[in-house]
């Protein structure tokens, strides 16, 4: 396999109490979290937000390995990150303060991003649309397609895993007939993979095509006026999600 | 023509759904028209088949009949209204459509989620909606699937719930465009029992297809042919029946053995208990001759994850000089198995031996064994990437190193094989025919002259006259020396064409042998819905009169009889 078990953000269902949150809910905290996640400094607080991962990742009842292999994408951004700081400590001459910046950059990174990803994995693309949808509905003002964009983003995460799958079969396809994609300086290399985008590009449009069609037969018109068969509902423990995470992400400031 | 004017004359009622000389063209000069004027109607509660080959505009005519798009001249009528005036909610709420690729349709994660998407546009309340999707998931007998995720639903489910979703927006009248072309035998039987039930419950349905199956073909009540984008034909089923074979279709032989017995006014298969059969020498399998081993495969087992084997231990001979098909339920190794071939998957345990040679496994000598080795995925025409058909044949070529004299040999060589005419060197891949595409797709892979070619699944969608051309063409490559091996749900091409049969299950090898041999291991291994129709019908006849054969050919079914 080269491609297709990558599943980049792909729902897990598991019923657990993270998963009943409202996405609206979800949303907020995620962006609370991130917030202070950023500007932190130093291993406390990094440990402080690794163990408050933990902690969502153990109420969601994702195991790591399903976390892990889903975010595996984003390690190559972590390990170029790495690399990147360990150049500057090269260049710069000052070698253990860029290594300890290159090792903490890639941990605040790695927690980060997979604060970010268990977004997807415990909502649904649907649910996940309709919370954006709202919280992007102040734009609608601006003339910003809220309801378009919020569908887009639920429908693109819908189809990672086919496209995976579709660019895994292309890549054999084209091994097959005898391309070098892993061999020759980088020009090559990029110009081997034409034969694989082009043919991706198309499939993408085509498909891009029929679900836009297939959705139209189904009476979608852009979302207005849509209703849900489960509407989303603010419960108890959507206020208090926020509010831990507003309490986090404050308590932080205080150290 | 005349048909329908007769049918007119004498009619009151207005039809459910009316065309009147609907034309189309996708390109703005309208120069090539995918539909030129075509007229007709359906009334409601009737289920009609709209039969054509690809590339016949039957597509395009189901998106115009959904109101998906707009003709260019002429219009549909829905019970007396023109549809252009219905507002696009209630014409959603008249006619819902299931196309041909279930992933393409689904758009949540969940079953219920998905079924509730029309319901959900059309503004309803949530119990409402709730109450739409319990009787949709009835409906497409998909109840039992009720809380699991979209992923976890085999192809013919996706269908099925593809379908729940069209239902729950409480349609009168479903379009589908090829709704089994993806699915194999159970899943397209199921699909199809779940039809019947609603077209006894009075829905009007307007399937559109390639060719009339075993599953179906007395379940319509008119059959309407389009070829060229104009309608050639139409009229009662069974007066299809008579014309079928002029018009381009192949009688399914289900229908043909069902049409023997009511001519010879025998009752199946109860009458034949105390027959006493004349058989000529059935199926002696196919002349043995010496061939060399090419593959040998050895105790291969091969996992994706640390839980499951995709192969197990699996034992195999391949000979050199013969059509070897691979046969076996979906998820049984087959395409795992041939991937090994070409070192694409690499060996995990076990020992592949390539002309009595350890397979290689990395470096030069993996692009020499692709040269050797030619592997066609399934749909393989996706993966055309050229701006020429010339440019496409080139690509392997290239790749093992063919300048030239010899490059330009290779890719008439090619386009010899699959016998296409050098005039489509020129031409873009992507403006050509779908059967042309696969053809094309098939000559880039012989071009290198491979002396092994692997398919998987070569004939998927395509029309009869694809699908004699590509067997035609495999079996000179045989004859010439190649070995062809093939994967396919086409049990009956299989029986016909291969030299050896290969089962699989669960990713071990079941029984390798002549066709003639294996038909009882096969009978074992796949669901009686792939089986042939000539199978089927004489293990029907088998179960009662144990001097029946297992017989897979009509011919020699026929002949059994010929006494009566």
């Amino acid at each position: 396999m080269f491609l297709s078990n990558i599943n980049l953000g792909q729902y897990v269902p598991t019923g657990s109490i993270i998963h009943k949150l409202d996405p609206r809910a979800k949303l907020f905290s995620l962006l609370f979290i991130i917030s202070a996640v950023f500007p932190a400094k130093n291993f406390f607080q990094l440990t402080f937000w690794a163990i408050a991962l933990a902690a969502v990742v153990y109420a969601s009842k994702i195991s790591w390995g399903v976390l892990l292999r889903s975010a595996r994408p984003i390690f190559f951004l972590v390990a170029f990150t790495f690399g990147f700081n360990l150049l500057s400590a090269y260049f710069t001459g000052d070698v253990s303060t860029s290594l300890f910046r290159a090792v903490f950059t890639s941990l605040r990174l790695v927690v980060l991003m997979l604060f970010a990803i268990m977004l997807p994995l415990t909502t649904a693309p649907l649910e996940l649309a309709d919370g954006l949808n709202t919280l992007l509905r102040p734009l609608e003002r601006f003339g910003f397609p809220a309801n378009e964009c919020a569908m887009m983003i639920g429908m693109a995460l819908r189809f990672i895993p086919l496209l995976m799958q579709e660019t895994d079969k292309i890549i054999r396809a084209q091994l097959s007939r005898g391309a070098r994609l892993d061999q020759g300086n980088l020009f090559r290399r990029v110009m081997a993979f034409f034969p694989v985008l082009i043919p991706l590009f198309i499939i993408i449009f085509r498909r891009a095509d029929e679900i836009a069609t297939a959705m139209e037969a189904r009476g979608y018109d852009g979302g207005a006026g849509r209703t849900r068969r489960k509407p989303l509902v603010w419960k108890f423990n959507d206020t208090a999600a926020v509010i831990i995470s507003v309490l986090a992400a404050g308590s932080y400031f205080v150290f | 023509m005349l048909n329908v004017n007769r049918k007119q004359k004498n009619r009151n009622k207005i039809p459910f759904l009316e065309v009147r000389s609907v034309s189309f063209s996708y390109d703005e000069k309208n120069t090539r028209r995918t539909l030129n004027s075509v007229s007709f109607f359906i009334d409601k509660g009737e289920r009609v088949a709209i039969l054509g080959h690809n590339g016949s505009g039957k597509s395009t005519l189901a998106k115009i009949l959904g109101g998906l798009i707009e003709p260019d001249e002429g219009s549909c009528v829905v019970e007396g209204v023109s549809m252009n005036e219905i507002e696009f909610r209630a014409l959603r709420k008249k006619i819902g459509m299931v196309f041909q690729d279930p992933e393409n349709q689904i758009v949540a994660a969940m079953v219920e989620d998905d079924i509730a998407f029309a319901p959900e546009n059309q503004g309803l309340p949530s119990n409402e909606i709730q109450s739409r999707v319990d009787r949709a998931i009835v409906e497409a007998n998909l109840l039992h699937k009720k809380d699991s995720p979209v992923s976890a639903l085999s192809g013919g489910e996706k269908q099925r719930l593809a379908l729940a979703g069209a239902l729950a927006a409480d349609v009168e009248c479903l379009i589908l465009d090829e709704p089994t072309a993806m699915l194999d035998p159970k899943g397209r039987l199921r699909i199809e029992k779940v039809l019947r039930a609603l077209h006894g419950e009075g829905m009007t349905i307007l399937q559109i297809t390639h060719q009339i199956e075993t599953e179906n073909f007395d379940d319509f009540d008119r059959v309407i042919v389009l070829s060229k984008g104009e309608i050639i034909w139409q009229g009662s089923t069974l007066e299809f029946w008579d014309r079928a074979e002029e018009l381009g279709f192949e009688l399914p032989d289900e229908f043909k053995i069902k049409k023997f017995f009511e001519d010879k006014k025998i009752k199946f298969p109860d009458a034949l208990a105390n027959f006493d059969f004349n058989f000529t020498a059935a199926h002696d399998g196919k002349k043995i001759q010496k061939h060399e081993s090419k593959f040998k495969i050895k105790n291969l087992s091969f996992k994706y994850d640390e839980k499951n084997f995709a192969l197990k231990n699996l034992d195999a001979e391949i000979f050199s000089g013969q059509w070897l098909s691979i046969i076996g339920r979906t998820g049984s190794g087959k395409s795992t198995l041939v991937q090994h071939l070409n070192a694409l998957y690499k060996i995990q345990s076990g020992e592949i031996f390539f002309d009595g040679q350890t397979l290689p496994q990395k470096g030069e000598e993996v692009h020499t064994l692709r040269q050797r080795v030619g592997l066609v995925f399934q749909h393989p025409e996706d993966q055309l990437f050229s701006p020429t058909v010339k440019e496409e044949l080139a690509f392997a070529p290239k790749n093992a190193g063919f300048k030239n004299s010899k490059l330009e040999d290779a890719i008439l060589y090619g386009l010899e094989c699959v016998g296409l005419e050098k005039k489509f060197l020129d031409r873009n891949p992507l403006a050509l025919s779908g059967g042309e595409r696969r053809l094309v797709a098939i000559a880039s892979v012989l071009a290198t002259r491979p002396e092994c070619v692997v398919l998987d699944e070569p004939l998927a969608g395509l029309d009869a006259s694809y699908q004699k051309k590509i067997l035609a063409m495999l079996a000179r490559l045989r004859d010439e020396g190649e070995t062809v091996i093939t994967i396919t749900h086409d049990l009956d091409t299989a029986l016909k064409f291969s030299d050896k049969i290969l089962i699989l299950r669960d990713g071990g090898t079941v029984r390798e042998g002549n066709p003639g041999d294996v038909i009882e291991e096969i009978m074992n291994v796949l669901e009686p819905e792939a089986w042939p129709d000539v199978l089927r019908a004489s293990a029907e006849i088998r179960k009662i009169n144990k001097n029946f054969p297992f017989i897979y050919d009509y011919q020699e079914f026929i002949k059994c009889f010929s006494q009566i």
